[in-house]
């Protein structure tokens, strides 16, 4: 190609590089990371400090499963497996081979996503072939079969009560850390760095050439094929990528409540808090998992004193009571209204309005 | 692969005697049988509606807890009105469990045309949105029974006819998974002939292969999707009522752990055919029980072994078409 003539892909990018600068969103995005980053300068109580650090977790996790759902199109109910996987790996790596170093825990993050890794390209290799819906069954699958062997095997994960190892260092439970500051800041500062460039590394991944031609797998499948993409590998890899993210995600919330077990890290109800936190952010969005996390995990932490004053408000009638105590009956209310009226979610929906009063065509997912 | 199906489930059958003693074996293979038809009425319905109308149906396992708490509630009422249960009358224990069957299947019916009408229907052709909505649905329904049962295990009321065994020439057949392998058959036999041998059927069994061609031809497909979806849902609602006599206790998530086996039978038969989840069923019902009893820990793990194994040979299924 001589130089001058650009291409229309190229021509494009320079484009949206050149608004770049102008654009709210980018002030938003930087804004938002100064806050989580002076977090701790204003020496919030403890239970605030979790829940910042939780959504930060939850975000990136919901945003990697955003890459597989979202990006490439293919439903994969899996996600909390790698997750936990990441989380045990870690556990199992500090906890079970003697005094905790930072070797083991390195080794821990890599085992997981070593272990993590084989295993999304064994999933995909078998379901991938044939259908993309396969997949959405055979990790339903495997995802029982892990969360029935981490019950099982209870020599090796502790059973049904996990596993509480020792941190190594700093991220251990009280210890103190360097400029005076406390270890659990200073905790909370690596795992909101990780958390940060994950973040960064899946945005590079969507908007790479490889990205672009996920989405054009996900928008029309026959057609990519037709242009000669080999559509099974652009998704193996896809969602292996999505996976191996998830467990080093898994292995930071490991460090983070230095406790594992099925019900928290591996189980259905994981995976299902994360599709809701990516409905709810907006598919195929990346940062709307921000949205999706917080406004569940903050929700999550205030409902149990609403549910008190429910309680309360109807204590005569038994049904009327069990109602007030199902909350996922809500959720699962709420997760059908999302799909049905806000199919983008809240950060989709946000996006399609900014773009029709700019007077543009509705935005890329 | 369809003529190696026979030979299949003859050596699924016969392997384990080499390492179980005979008797035992049995009984083991009558338990299976039964576990194998319970799942086939699930995976049927499941297959059927994928195969016609392209959707993968989640809220399948809780038609199955809604079926289940129907009849269980219908059983409990004849029961305290008239005690159908405990009568040693043959004639009252099977009205009971007629009435507790038509109640299930009534039910799960409904909910099933309810469902396609509302929540389905306006997705078709979304693959992800059905999953999504039919996993929302799933949420919901299952919540409801919590809402409405209470969350804990329920005892499920079994006529005394149908509890205990029988002995034939020394060997124990438990009475009520018996039934359950007739009821299966009977389904089965049932589904083919209307499939096979009526207009219904030759309709619905184009609209597998084509669906634009059917509605070129002058059918409202959308009926038949109702139709199809809500007899799906009641043989969910047969299986979750047979599964709760069978275990003798139901409980709200019962659904979702039979859904797992559902989908492991509708992959190991091929999406779409009923002869494949059949077999399937059976296959995954037999291996389940005889290394439930000769290894405890392994029982899930060999269904999983089976589905990829299959899926290695053939990644369509046994009976799939090959798209």
């Amino acid at each position: 190609m001589s130089a001058g003539v650009i291409t229309a892909v190229q021509a494009a990018r320079r484009a949206a590089r050149r608004a770049r600068g102008r654009s709210p969103a980018l002030y938003l995005r930087l804004a938002l990371v100064a806050a989580w980053a002076l977090l701790p300068a204003l020496q919030p109580s403890y239970q605030l400090l979790d829940l910042a650090l939780k959504v930060a977790l939850f975000a990136t996790l919901a945003a990697s499963y955003d890459v597989v759902i979202g990006y490439t199109g293919i439903v994969s109910f899996g996600h909390a497996m790698f997750f936990g996987f990441g989380a045990y790996a870690v556990a199992l790596a500090v906890g079970r081979l003697g005094a905790p170093t930072y070797g083991h825990l390195l080794l821990g993050v890599l085992a997981g996503v070593a272990v993590s890794g084989v295993v999304a390209v064994v999933i995909g290799v078998f379901s991938l072939r044939v259908k993309a819906l396969f997949f959405a069954m055979i990790t339903l699958a495997f995802a029982e079969f892990a969360l029935i062997l981490a019950v099982q095997w209870g020599a090796l994960t502790g059973g049904e009560d996990g596993l509480s190892p020792r941190m190594p260092g700093v991220f251990a439970a009280g210890a103190a850390g360097p400029l005076g500051l406390p270890g659990r800041v200073v905790t909370y500062y690596a795992l909101l760095t990780i958390c940060l460039g994950l973040f960064l590394l899946m945005g590079r991944f969507v908007h790479s050439p490889l990205g672009r031609t996920l989405q054009a797998i996900r928008d029309n499948e026959l057609r990519a094929e037709a242009l000669g993409y080999r559509t099974f590998v652009f998704q193996l890899v896809a969602s292996s990528f999505g996976s191996v993210v998830a467990a080093v995600l898994g292995g930071g919330y490991a460090v983070w409540v230095r406790y594992v077990n099925p019900e928290s890290a591996l189980g259905i109800p994981i995976m299902l808090d994360v599709l809701l936190m990516v409905i709810i952010g907006g598919i195929g969005t990346l940062e709307g998992g921000l949205v999706g996390a917080a406004v569940l995990l903050t929700a999550r932490t205030l409902l149990p004193n609403l549910r008190g004053l429910g309680g309360s408000l109807v204590a005569g009638s038994e049904i009327l009571q069990r109602l007030s105590e199902r909350w996922l009956l809500y959720f699962g209310i709420l997760f059908v209204l999302v799909v049905f009226f806000f199919p983008r979610g809240v950060l989709g929906t946000l996006r399609e309005v900014a773009a029709r009063r700019r007077g543009g065509a509705a935005p890329e997912a | 692969m369809r003529r190696a199906a026979p030979l299949l489930i003859g050596a699924g059958l016969l392997l384990p005697l080499a390492a179980i003693e005979p008797r035992a074996w049995l009984t083991l293979t009558v338990a299976g049988l039964a576990m194998g038809m319970l799942i086939f009425l699930v995976a049927s319905g499941l297959t059927l509606i994928f195969g016609l109308m392209d959707v993968l149906n989640f809220a399948h396992g809780a038609l199955f807890s809604w079926g289940a708490y129907a009849g269980f509630t219908v059983a409990v009422a004849v029961n305290a009105r008239w005690g159908w249960a405990a009568s040693p009358s043959v004639w009252a224990n099977a009205g009971l469990l007629l009435l507790a069957v038509a109640g299930s299947v009534a039910a799960a019916f409904a909910l099933g045309v309810l469902l396609e009408r509302v929540i389905v229907r306006p997705v078709y052709g979304q693959h992800l949105f059905q999953i999504l909505i039919t996993l929302g649905a799933t949420i919901v329904l299952e919540e409801l029974i919590r809402v409405v049962w209470g969350p804990n295990d329920q005892v499920m009321p079994v006529p005394a006819t149908f509890q205990g065994s029988w002995d034939v020439a020394d060997v124990v057949v438990l009475r009520f998974p018996a039934i359950a392998i007739a009821l299966g058959l009977a389904v089965y036999a049932a589904m083919q002939w209307l499939l096979t041998h009526t207009r219904v059927g030759l309709i619905v069994r184009a609209g597998v292969e084509n669906t634009e061609m059917v509605q070129v031809m002058g059918h409202d497909i959308r009926r038949y999707f109702t139709a199809v979806f809500a007899a799906g849902s009641g043989l969910a609602g047969l299986g979750g009522l047979m599964w709760g006599m069978f275990s003798q206790a139901i409980r709200p998530s019962m659904g979702g752990e039979q859904l797992i086996f559902a989908f492991i039978v509708v992959i190991i038969g091929g999406l779409g055919s009923v002869t494949g989840s059949l077999v399937g069923a059976l296959l995954v019902g037999l291996a389940y029980n005889y290394v439930a009893f000769l290894v405890p820990k392994a029982a899930i793990g060999v269904t999983m072994g089976i589905m990829v194994l299959v899926l290695l040979v053939r990644p369509t299924g046994l009976y799939g078409a090959g798209r």
